[in-house]
């Protein structure tokens, strides 16, 4: 394949997009082609800015309101329906009851998958958002190495209060927070630091128990996670996988005094 | 399932998503809400039609119709012509450049600001794959134009954004 030709679909690989054959052709090529591999970094460069600061509009509550308004003015317009009843539907049930079943069954396989993506994407981001802040843009909001500076900067700004701990006598000081932006929601991140690596933890209140490897490498980077008693622990940085493992279910515990 | 209760349980869920097609498309609070709330309208009256899945990509085409709809009687300078090929005229180098206008005014200060310059026909699909998540096929289906063309448009609205002044002036 050569560049020409790897143009278009390289754009539509990094877009989700394509199949498997012409993905594992296309990622030959990216491993080969300093070019299209900048092309590639260039559109997840603007999609992870985009994420970051182009609003999601969200409908107010008023609208919400209003909708709900209109739709029960024009159903009080609307003399009710006589349901068909009778035995002649009766026979249909069972094959109702066999289609819930699937359905039930269908969607549950569904929304497993869909959890576990979504996961895999919330990892992908929280490496593309600690790529960004290590890069200078903004590493820290509020420098601290006090807990109690860091938690109320962090849970005034959330809908939630994240755990945060010290672990210095272990080799992990606290340095500060910051507020990241991830797949629509706004997400608590503690920056740590342990020797020369900058470790970015980002918490969240425990959004899923689906599938995820704990351990993963994106870009290079080590990705490990870990659900405590009331948050979601993902640990992102170039730091040992192992140490970084440990690191992070030392967190999950969230047994230290707050 | 009466249409009110297939509406509330297939097309509601959605609503966020149709609103922020819709501010993004008419860039307005309120002109939004409007949209969107004749786009509730349209897809109550459909509804019997629509099958489960795919419920947001076919909310949003309504959304869609609901927007150039209203443009037509709102900002008839926003659309060309009211024939269908509106969209396109917008994109068609020989009626206006709107590379070139939006190159030319780097007024804006942030990326949403350039987004928001961005020619609508541009600006839709991106806001779709990258805001929506939605895939090449949906988007096709909800603008009514090729997956070619979804790419097409997509590189030059990336394309665009990046060479406008203000990507560079953060790094």
């Amino acid at each position: 394949m050569n560049c020409k030709q790897a143009e278009a679909l390289v754009t539509a690989y990094t877009d989700g997009e394509g199949d498997a054959l012409r993905n594992y052709s296309i990622k030959k090529h990216l491993l080969g082609c300093s070019g299209c591999t900048a092309r590639q970094h260039s559109i997840l460069a603007l999609r992870a800015r985009i994420r970051t600061e182009v609003p999601y509009f969200v409908a107010s509550p008023a609208l919400h309101a209003r909708v709900r308004a209109t739709m029960g003015a024009v159903r009080a317009s609307i003399p009710p329906q006589s349901r068909p009843t009778g035995d002649r539907y009766r026979w249909l049930s069972g094959g109702v009851l066999a289609g819930c079943a699937a359905s039930v069954f269908a969607w549950m396989l569904g929304t497993t998958v869909l959890a576990w993506r979504a996961n895999e994407d919330f990892v992908v981001a929280a490496v593309a958002a600690h790529v960004r802040a290590t890069l200078g843009d903004h590493l820290i909001e509020v420098a601290s190495s006090d807990r109690h500076t860091v938690k109320p900067w962090l849970s005034a700004r959330l809908d939630y209060s994240p755990p945060v701990q010290d672990l210095a006598n272990e080799g992990f000081m606290l340095i500060g927070g910051r507020l990241d932006y991830l797949e629509r929601h706004p997400v608590a991140t503690l920056v740590y630091r342990y020797r020369k690596h900058t470790i970015d933890v980002f918490v969240r209140p425990e959004a899923s128990r689906a599938p995820m490897s704990a351990l993963r490498t994106v870009r290079g980077f080590n990705a490990a996670r870990a659900t405590g008693p009331s948050m979601d622990w993902l640990a992102v940085s170039d730091a040992e996988p192992a140490v970084l493992s440990a690191f992070v279910q030392r967190l999950a515990r969230e047994d230290i005094p707050q | 399932m009466s249409d009110h209760t297939r509406f509330e349980e297939l097309v509601l869920p959605h609503l966020n998503a149709a609103y922020n097609l819709a501010r993004w498309l008419t860039r307005d609070v309120n002109d939004a809400e409007d949209v969107v709330q004749d786009a509730c309208m349209r897809a109550l009256k459909y509804v019997g039609s629509l099958n489960g899945d795919g419920a947001r990509a076919w909310f949003l085409t309504i959304v869609r119709h609901a927007f150039y709809d209203w443009c037509k009687r709102n900002r008839p300078a926003e659309i060309a012509q009211d024939d269908g090929t509106a969209i396109d005229m917008a994109v068609d180098p020989a009626a206006v450049d709107p590379e070139q206008a939006f190159l030319r005014n780097a007024e804006s200060k942030t990326l949403a600001e350039a987004v928001a310059a961005l020619p609508v026909a541009y600006r839709e699909v991106l806001i779709l794959r990258e805001l929506e998540e939605l895939s090449y096929k949906e988007i096709a289906r909800i603008a009514d134009i090729p997956i070619g063309t979804v790419m097409s448009r997509l590189a030059r609205a990336r394309s665009l954004l990046q060479r406008s002044p203000l990507l560079h002036a953060v790094h």
